[in-house]
């Protein structure tokens, strides 16, 4: 397992390395002079040329690579637009991205895992119709529609909840305070949505493949309590693929975090993305892009050490 | 983007003294002391400081936050007493001097003098500092120290008189020493002001804090915090709005106005904007160069019903020359008269013309190119129905700002823009009609790389008209009002130079809680300035 661990991280450092190419030579591609748009419309060309000469365009492209490539790894990156370090103006917002996305995953897997299990479990009963149903309405209805349509039920005709934004905070987080977590509802069923409709569907369907499999059949005809079977051999088995797309749903966290805080008007990651994107804040589009990317791999990493540990019959070595 | 919102309009520059009222606030009977108002806006703010700012988002915060040289009459848009409460000008135009109050204060509590304000004027026109904004001071060589509390800026020689104005937003009354110390960065993250309310906190894309500035030199400030919240999405604003998240929202739909209009809540405050939207064409290469494929392109379209489609008649109107409907020497009347309409008929009957002369060649296909912006693309849309319609097959192609600047300012390797014949842009500008059209209509803007005349429209005439205008001695405006529209009639009646499109009607929605605020015509929100303290119900 270390041996396959230690392989996996040298792997990972690679795809980075590559990745930083690849992001680097796409952002040159990109159509449009970053100084002229920071310049606006009317500027003069002394202006543009000042901005041109900050920003070190003129710099041969190896140069500016080493520029971001060394300034990201030693932290003193400047953002184009934020006056401040690409690390530090990411950090700033992660734990936004960071309380939403885990609350968004509790959620889903706190309604969705139960009723996964009980639309298998009652197949073909109304229970299964339902869950079906309303996992097929999570998966259709768009992230941005179904915030709006909350924020316009229990912010504007209900009055129960602040209609958007993020709050008051305590040490960054705005779950400490009673304020961000009425904040925190909307975007975090918003986003849940979309998980909670996908991992239902796995999970009936996993639990149904396990159920099918004959070590069931021995353990009812072993007597056993049918919640024993349900839970214990049926359940844990079901649960591997489960596992291993809720660490895949870190790209789709990511990808409705854009959308969700967007939105709502939340202060993460996901607005951070739109607001570079849109001021062609190259360093910071750089900067997310790879932060994402190692997060993304990370989390590939993590379930494929789970995985062995959930299911013994898998080994790396 | 920002632009060249010039508050210091001509009636400044004549000879003599001209303002010699103190700078003072009217009393609002009633108005309560307390409260905060929150604004949402539909972008994050990028610069605070305003020597470098050219966002009209950033603005919002800048107006609060900085006290500016002199202030603007938001009813007739002429320039009023604030730090200056007088000024002169000399017999020849060529420098006009301020003189300061005194006693203002900055928030670290050092004094704001001349030079102070010298020292912002000559920040920004100095090339090696870059600011976006030099360009509305070319006419100006320098601000000089007369003494603490009076300075003077002189203009250029070939810029004297200028009759336009000569101080913009952008120069915002700086703190020298508090600049210099913390540098351009760190002053953009914590700008440091003598306005009416202090910076307090700037939790990106969430909020911007400011608090009563306790020691405000014109007036105790009504508020006790102004928050700013950005929000991008509209419909998001809109619920705010509704919710009372939001006390002010900028930038009202015009399909949500009526129901702001029947809320009690809610007051629906509207201005006619110093705006202008229009259907341009690259006068460059054939066949948008010749005057007959302008005017068919300008008569396939029904304009009146395509401005009525995209504002549904509340948030925007037709325009028939550039310089907007609230300002002077908009010569609408006459321009509207003699304005092209939409005739189908001779439209194609010129189509065919060109084309049988070979100026259009056989297949030929356009492209219409507009920014991101709903409106923009709606009109381009409209338009390339229309043009299929008459024969011509064209396209719509929104870009982002990268690529439709790069297309738009051409480049050395191909200085005619061969790429494009026809765009849909526009432009906001200051108090003056020569923030229009010099911008977007002499041979002068017409450069390489940073040009605003992106059609490269040039007639000799058209320049000679509007640089007189700028510097008719004395600045007589009924004098300038002449020449202008006599250029105006030049390049839209007889050069038929581009399609005018439309004029945009600030749209705020205000909370029935919110007193004593009025939007203007620059779009601004003015908490507490020589004509307002706003103040809050409960």
């Amino acid at each position: 397992m270390f041996s396959y661990t230690v392989r996996r991280v040298l792997q990972l450092v690679l795809v980075l390395f590559g990745l930083t190419v690849l992001l680097f030579v796409l952002l040159k591609t990109m159509p449009g002079d970053p100084a002229r748009i920071m310049a606006g419309l009317g500027a003069t060309p002394e202006s543009i040329e000042v901005i041109r000469q900050r920003l070190g365009l003129y710099d041969p492209l190896y140069v500016q690579y080493w520029r971001l490539i060394s300034g990201l790894v030693n932290g003193n990156l400047k953002a184009m637009t934020y006056h401040k370090p690409v690390w530090t103006v990411i950090m700033e917002r992660l734990p936004a991205t960071a309380e939403l996305g885990v609350a968004a995953v509790i959620l889903a897997l706190f309604v969705s895992i139960p009723a996964g299990l009980l639309s298998a479990i009652y197949r073909n009963s109304p229970v299964d119709y339902t869950v079906t149903t309303a996992a097929l309405i999570g998966i259709s209805i768009p992230v941005f529609w179904f915030a709006l349509m909350l924020m316009l039920v229990f912010g504007v005709i209900l009055h129960i909840l602040p209609v958007s934004g993020r709050g008051a905070t305590l040490f960054g987080w705005s779950f400490l305070t009673v304020d961000g977590l009425r904040h925190l509802i909307i975007p975090t069923v918003a986003l849940s949505s979309v998980l909670m409709a996908l991992n239902a569907r796995l999970t009936r369907a996993s639990m149904l493949e396990v159920m099918r499999q004959e070590y069931i059949d021995t353990a009812r005809a072993k007597g056993l309590r049918e919640r024993v079977v349900l839970i214990k051999h049926a359940f844990r088995n079901a649960l591997a693929p489960v596992v291993t797309n809720i660490g895949l749903q870190v790209g789709t966290i990511f990808a409705g975090a854009v959308l969700t805080e967007t939105t709502t008007a939340w202060p993460g990651i996901g607005r951070l993305i739109y607001d570079s994107i849109l001021r062609r804040d190259q360093s910071v589009v750089f900067g997310l892009a790879l932060f994402m990317a190692a997060c993304y791999m990370v989390s590939y990493l993590f379930v494929d050490l789970l995985y062995a540990y959930i299911d013994p019959r898998i080994t790396y070595d | 983007m920002r632009k060249l919102l010039l508050v210091l309009g001509m009636s400044l520059v004549v000879f003599g003294l001209v303002a010699v009222a103190q700078t003072s606030v009217p009393e609002t009977p009633g108005a309560k002391v307390g409260g905060t108002v929150t604004v949402g806006v539909g972008q994050t703010f990028i610069d605070l400081d305003p020597r470098v700012s050219n966002s009209v988002y950033d603005f919002y915060i800048i107006d609060a936050v900085f006290d500016d040289l002199v202030g603007l009459d938001q009813e007739t848009l002429a320039p009023i007493p604030f730090v200056a409460k007088s000024w002169e000008t000399a017999p020849d135009g060529s420098e006009t001097t301020f003189y300061l109050n005194e006693g203002i204060k900055f928030h670290n509590g050092e004094d704001l003098t001349a030079e102070d304000v010298a020292y912002t004027f000559n920040w920004i026109v100095d090339p090696a500092n870059g600011s976006p904004n030099a360009t509305e001071y070319e006419w100006m060589q320098e601000a000089v120290v007369i003494d603490d509390y009076t300075m003077k800026i002189i203009n250029k020689p070939e810029w004297t008189p200028y009759c336009p104005g000569i101080v913009s937003e952008s120069a915002a009354i700086v703190p020298m020493d508090t600049c210099e110390e913390m540098g351009p960065e760190q002053f953009n993250l914590a700008p440091v002001g003598s306005g009416a309310y202090k910076f307090v906190e700037w939790v990106v894309s969430d909020h911007i804090t400011l608090e009563r500035n306790e020691d405000y030199w014109l007036v105790y400030p009504n508020l006790d915090k102004v928050v700013f919240r950005p929000i991008p999405n509209l419909a998001t604003m809109m619920l705010e709005l509704e919710a009372g998240g939001v006390d002010i929202a900028d930038n009202i739909p015009a399909q949500d106005v009526p129901r702001f209009q029947a809320d009690p809540n809610v007051v629906v405050q509207q201005m006619p904007s110093l705006s202008y939207f229009h259907i341009g064409f690259n006068h460059s290469h054939l066949p948008s160069s010749d005057v007959r494929f302008r005017k068919a392109v300008g008569m396939s379209i029904d304009l009146d019903a395509a401005v009525f489609s995209i504002f549904q008649g509340i948030t925007g109107i037709r325009a028939y020359g550039v310089t907007p409907a609230a300002l002077w020497a908009n010569d609408r009347e006459y321009l509207q008269a003699n304005a092209t309409e939409e005739d189908d008929a001779e439209a194609v009957r010129l189509f065919d013309e060109l084309k049988a002369e070979g100026i259009i060649p056989e297949k030929f296909e356009t492209t219409i190119y507009c920014p991101l912006d709903p409106r923009r693309v709606q009109l381009s849309t409209i338009l390339a129905t229309n043009l299929q319609e008459n024969g011509i097959n064209a396209q719509v192609q929104p870009l982002d700002w990268g690529p439709l600047l790069d297309l738009l300012y051409r480049s050395e390797a191909d200085p005619l823009g061969e790429d494009f014949e026809i765009y849909v842009m526009g432009w906001s500008g200051g108090p003056d009609p020569d923030n229009f059209i010099y911008y977007l209509y002499t041979t002068e803007n017409a450069t390489i790389g940073t040009a605003n005349n992106f059609s490269w429209y040039s007639n000799p005439e058209v320049d000679r008209l509007v640089k007189e205008a700028a510097t008719v001695p004395g600045c007589d405006q009924a004098t300038r009002e002449a020449l202008y529209v006599e250029a105006q009639r030049i390049a839209f009646i007889e050069d038929y130079c581009d399609v005018t499109g439309y004029h945009y009607i600030e749209t705020q929605g205000v909370r029935a809680r919110v007193n004593d605020y009025t939007l203007n015509a620059l779009g601004d929100i003015e908490f507490c300035s020589p004509q307002c303290n706003v103040w809050v119900d409960g």
